[in-house]
């Protein structure tokens, strides 16, 4: 089942490839500068105008549109400056060999500009984009940078791992859960043996630790996974790979609301934000359990649970049943209007306030007996 | 022969009194009588100018002993600087205030001016209403004659010390010295010195003996006059100060040379900004327009024309053969009606016709204006700034009366507060009447409001409301600083200096027609900022002058002018016309400061940018970065225009604004201690 096992723990023609793309970077700015040309740079758009949803691979797909970063424009000049900061601080590490945190790598390229009291960055939201930028103008990714970001997000199952080098049992990890890991390429994560027969995907951490409390992985034969909200590039990647490799079905168990809907969405055809990484992390036929708009009238909830829908919640779920992955799925309209027509949105705790274990033990089983889900 | 002499003013003046009192009697006769005609008739007399002034001196702007002492120099200047210009002389005045008691002073003012014969300086400066302004329709400071006259009196009346005058017409002539009293009963001069016939000084040694003899402090010129006043005053630094009156006196007459010596005996000499005297105001005859009907009636009568036809020629400007006979067709009267027979009735028509007659505007030479150029010059030389527009209106008329408005303004620079040295500060803070710092800060420094205030509190780490007397040294020292670091430019709000024929309008600037139509001035347009209804703010001083043969002030102490709308129209007018060319200067300079700083910012990431290609591929650093320089020189290529061989910006020059500009880099200003 680990078909990659064989890749050489360290790609160096991998490396090698990333750091002339990064050196053919500088050597245009020194040949514009030479010419004395503008100094620009052409950043592929990372927004909803240049991406084409693939209606026969089912996913998120970037355009061609690009955007100029020019240095001699006073709204762009910082964030040029700040991109080949970045590509150099990639270089090193590749050049060294070693990987940071995306944090790490802001700090060590933090610092004052002679003779101002002005940062190279402010703080960390001001690097994190430049780096997403790095990966499209470069066309690699996060880990080809030799960056990675946090941990976050949880796993739990019947699986056993092996994670640069040690063996993990995903079935002993206690309360707690495995840790998802920002990089989970086969050179770092192997499987070596599941038993689980599907994949749960639940939207937060507090919910996940219903379903392992109760041991719903153990009871109904699983992986239980979480995001911690929009699951992060390593849980999607793990995702991926658990659907793509081991075949498993994927489900999502999120919340009643525009912010679950757009999780499922980013999980089901990649996001629009990383766009460049949907050929790699989209599951396109992963399904969407629930909170459904219904539920509340299905499961006799308390009118306690509901909470009134806000302007951008209503602004939010006009924009998602308009995007093209969705605008075509009658179901999906149906749920958005009868979400909108409540005036409410559901949690999954919403579940839990009805009895404490009913979403683990009548209402996921229930839907995935009845195969009563949403595509 | 002062006896005989009596203004006719004076007598109306009394009369109108008399009346008043003779009305008053008639209440109360349904009551038991209190007194009989006859009783009270016993009592009913004559009230002279001298005591009527005597007992309202705040009418003449003698409210309180502050007051007093600018009031008191403000009159003697005025007058010697009318009398200088009336001579065609360049005036060049000595003002010295002496301390002689805990609330005394001695004001000696001096002036290079023709002098006064010997017959007159009694009356002029002894007698209320008596003067040679009131009567005709001239530009001057002076309009009623009652000023020096009532500084006098208001000394004696304080101090019981005599008005003291020397004059001298001549450099061979004998000057004439005299002690004065106003008798206030009869509103008459009584000589003291000389058995009553004052001193002669000769022009020689003798005369020089004399002088020393009799203690009389005199400049050695060849002509002019001094008049010296003991009062009781109070001295005061800030606003509404004598010192101020003397530096805004200085501002809007560059022609005049300015000595003195303050209380504490510093000497602060104003050079003359220019050589040229301005032009002699020609006197004009009153215009139809402005004539009240009283006025009429009173002319009509006195009128030496045989024919009304010829009186209105003769007594009126403007009136020609033919507009007399349309106005006497309008009023139903024969040109050829002698005045003598004008009754109240043909006056009342006569009143009316003119009303309704087309009659030209008055001849509007008789006003001469301190023109652009020097009221930049003037601007110039007593606030630094930055930025000075000036613009003088063409002449327009209100009420029959021809005026011109002037309006010079000054941008930038510091505030009076910062130019404030700490043992000025010190003595503000003792004499200050201030309950609190906050108050204190905001009365006496123009340019300082509420906001600016709070701050430099909180700068200097005080409390707003402890008194500003019960200051420590320490303290001082740590506020003197805070007001010279506090950027007072945001919360600074516009100062006003306000002029009527050059004279410095100091009080009641908000019952001023120049105030309230600055503050309905729209100055957001020209690059202020400025909440509805109140003074823009900025660093910004604005001068405002209103020439005219008759100004309209709204009380006799001339604190504010009256508005009439045909004067706020021209004021509005001549802001604009300065505002204009502010917010030209403003959108210029940010100009320039956005092409700097557009530059600035990309040299800032050039550094860092070369420094990151040379870690990516070894490219040397300093030849990509001087290339990098190159580009951007290039790209800022419109900075560059306005950039000079050092690298500092340029200015833009005055010929940018079409004229009455003046353009002071601030850095190339010596600093003023």
């Amino acid at each position: 089942m680990a078909k990659k096992s064989d890749t050489k723990p360290k790609l160096k023609p991998r490396d090698t490839e990333t750091i002339e793309q990064i050196v053919s970077l500088a050597n245009g700015i020194v040949t514009a500068a030479g010419g004395g040309r503008d100094l620009s740079i052409d950043i592929p758009t990372r927004s909803l105008a240049n991406v084409r949803y693939n209606k026969t691979r089912k996913i998120l797909e970037m355009g061609k549109g690009t955007n100029s970063r020019q240095l001699f424009n006073l709204s762009q000049a910082k964030s040029y400056m700040q991109t080949i900061l970045v590509a150099q601080g990639a270089s090193r590490l590749i050049g060294e060999g070693k990987s940071n945190s995306i944090r790490g790598l802001y700090y060590t390229l933090k610092h004052k500009i002679a003779p101002t009291s002005e940062n190279t960055f402010e703080d960390q939201a001001e690097c994190d984009p430049i780096i997403e930028d790095l990966e499209v103008i470069l066309g690699s990714l996060r880990e080809e940078l030799h960056l990675f970001a946090d941990n976050r997000g949880g796993m739990v199952g019947n699986i056993i791992l092996e994670d640069s080098g040690d063996e993990i049992n995903c079935g002993r990890m206690g309360s707690g859960g495995y840790a998802v890991p920002s990089i989970v390429e086969p050179e770092v994560i192997r499987f070596k043996e599941c038993t689980a027969k599907f994949v749960l995907h639940v939207e937060k951490g507090t919910v996940w630790q219903r379903f392992n409390e109760d041991k719903f992985w153990r009871n109904n034969n699983c992986i239980l996974t979480h995001g911690a909200g929009q699951p992060p590039r390593g849980v999607r990647r793990m995702l991926y790979r658990l659907h793509n490799e081991l075949k498993l079905p994927i489900y999502c168990l999120l919340d009643n609301d525009p912010w679950g809907y757009y999780i499922y969405s980013v999980i089901k055809q990649g996001s629009i934000n990383l766009a460049y990484e949907s050929q790699r992390m989209a599951i396109p036929e992963a399904r969407f359990l629930g909170l459904r708009s219904s539920d509340y009238e299905r499961c006799a909830l308390s009118d306690s649970v509901q909470i009134a829908l806000n302007d951008t919640d209503r602004k939010r779920a006009k924009q998602i049943a308009g995007y093209p992955w969705f605008a075509h799925k009658k179901s999906w309209q149906k749920e958005i209007d009868k979400m909108l027509d409540n005036g409410f949105k559901l949690e999954v705790e919403a579940l839990i306030s009805k009895d404490i274990s009913y979403v683990t033990e009548e209402y996921t089983p229930q839907r995935l007996k009845d195969q009563d889900w949403l595509d | 022969m002062s006896e005989t002499t009596s203004s006719p003013e004076a007598d109306d003046l009394t009369e109108t009194n008399g009346e008043a009192t003779t009305g008053s009697n008639g209440d109360g006769h349904k009551n038991r009588r209190r007194a009989t005609a006859q009783s009270m008739a016993a009592s009913q007399k004559e009230i002279s100018v001298s005591e009527f002034f005597a007992k309202n001196r705040h009418l003449l702007g003698f409210d309180n002993p502050r007051k007093a002492l600018l009031t008191t120099v403000k009159e003697a200047v005025d007058n010697a600087l009318d009398a200088c210009e009336e001579a065609g002389i360049l005036p060049e005045i000595w003002v010295h205030i002496e301390r002689v008691g805990e609330d005394r002073f001695k004001v000696g003012v001096q002036d290079n001016g023709p002098g006064i014969v010997r017959a007159q300086i009694p009356l002029i400066f002894g007698k209320l209403l008596y003067g040679s302004k009131f009567h005709r329709m001239r530009m001057s400071r002076g309009q009623q004659g009652i000023g020096i006259s009532a500084a006098g009196m208001y000394g004696m009346l304080t101090t019981g010390k005599p008005v003291k005058i020397m004059s001298k017409v001549s450099k061979r002539s004998d000057a004439h010295y005299y002690e004065l009293q106003i008798d206030t009963k009869r509103n008459r001069p009584d000589i003291l010195n000389g058995k009553g016939e004052g001193v002669v000084i000769e022009p020689n040694d003798k005369g020089r003996r004399n002088t020393e003899k009799h203690g009389i402090e005199w400049v050695e010129i060849d002509h002019g006059t001094r008049v010296t006043i003991e009062l009781e005053a109070r001295y005061q630094r800030g606003r509404g100060s004598v010192d101020e009156y003397l530096e805004q006196t200085a501002m809007a007459n560059p022609h005049v040379m300015v000595h003195y010596t303050d209380p504490d005996g510093s000497v602060w000499d104003r050079p003359r900004v220019t050589d040229t005297l301005p032009p002699e105001p020609r006197e004009i005859k009153p215009h139809p327009y402005g004539v009240e009907l009283g006025r009429l009636v009173g002319m009509l009568k006195e009128t030496k024309a045989p024919t009304i036809g010829q009186f209105l020629i003769q007594s009126f400007s403007r009136v020609s053969p033919s507009i007399a006979r349309k106005i006497c067709e309008g009023a139903k009267l024969g040109v050829r009606t002698t005045p003598a027979k004008c009754e109240r009735q043909e006056a009342d028509a006569i009143y009316k016709s003119i009303q309704t007659a087309k009659i030209p505007a008055p001849a509007t030479d008789c006003l001469v204006p301190i023109g652009e150029d020097l009221i930049l010059k003037g601007l110039h030389q007593i606030i630094p700034g930055e930025f000075y527009a000036a613009a003088t209106r063409p002449p327009s008329v209100y009420r029959g009366n021809p005026f011109l408005i002037e309006v010079g303004l000054a941008f930038g620079g510091t505030s009076p507060a910062q130019r404030i040295s700490i043992d000025g500060l010190k003595e503000m803070l003792d004499a200050s009447d201030a309950r609190t710092l906050r108050q204190f800060l905001s009365m006496t420094f123009d340019g300082i409001g509420a906001d600016a205030a709070d701050k430099i509190i909180a700068a200097s780490e005080m409390r707003p409301r402890v008194s500003p007397g019960k200051l420590e040294k320490e303290e001082i020292v740590k506020l003197h600083e805070a007001m010279q670091n506090v950027n007072l430019n945001d919360g600074q709000s516009m100062s006003i200096l306000r002029y009527a024929n050059r004279v410095p309008l100091q009080f009641q600037a908000a019952a001023c027609a120049i105030t309230q139509t600055v503050m309905g001035t729209n100055w957001r347009s020209y690059g202020l900022s400025q909440s509805r209804g109140s003074l823009p703010s900025g660093p910004v001083t604005l001068m405002v002058h209103m020439a005219s043969v008759w100004v309209p002030f709204t009380s006799e102490s001339k604190e504010a002018v009256a508005s009439y709308p045909e004067i706020q129209k021209e004021l509005r007018l001549a802001l604009q016309a300065v505002g204009r060319k502010l917010a030209m200067f403003l959108r210029k300079r940010l100009k320039v400061k956005h092409e700097g700083q557009r530059r600035a910012i990309f040299l800032r990431y050039l550094g860092e940018v070369a420094t990151a290609v040379h870690a990516i591929n070894g490219t040397d650093r300093e030849q990509l970065l001087e290339r990098l320089m190159k580009v951007a020189q290039k790209r800022t290529a419109s900075a560059d225009a306005q950039f000079d061989d050092r690298g500092r910006p340029l200015e833009p020059t005055e010929k940018d604004f079409g004229g009455s500009v003046l353009i002071v880099d601030p850095a190339s200003e010596p600093l003023e201690k």
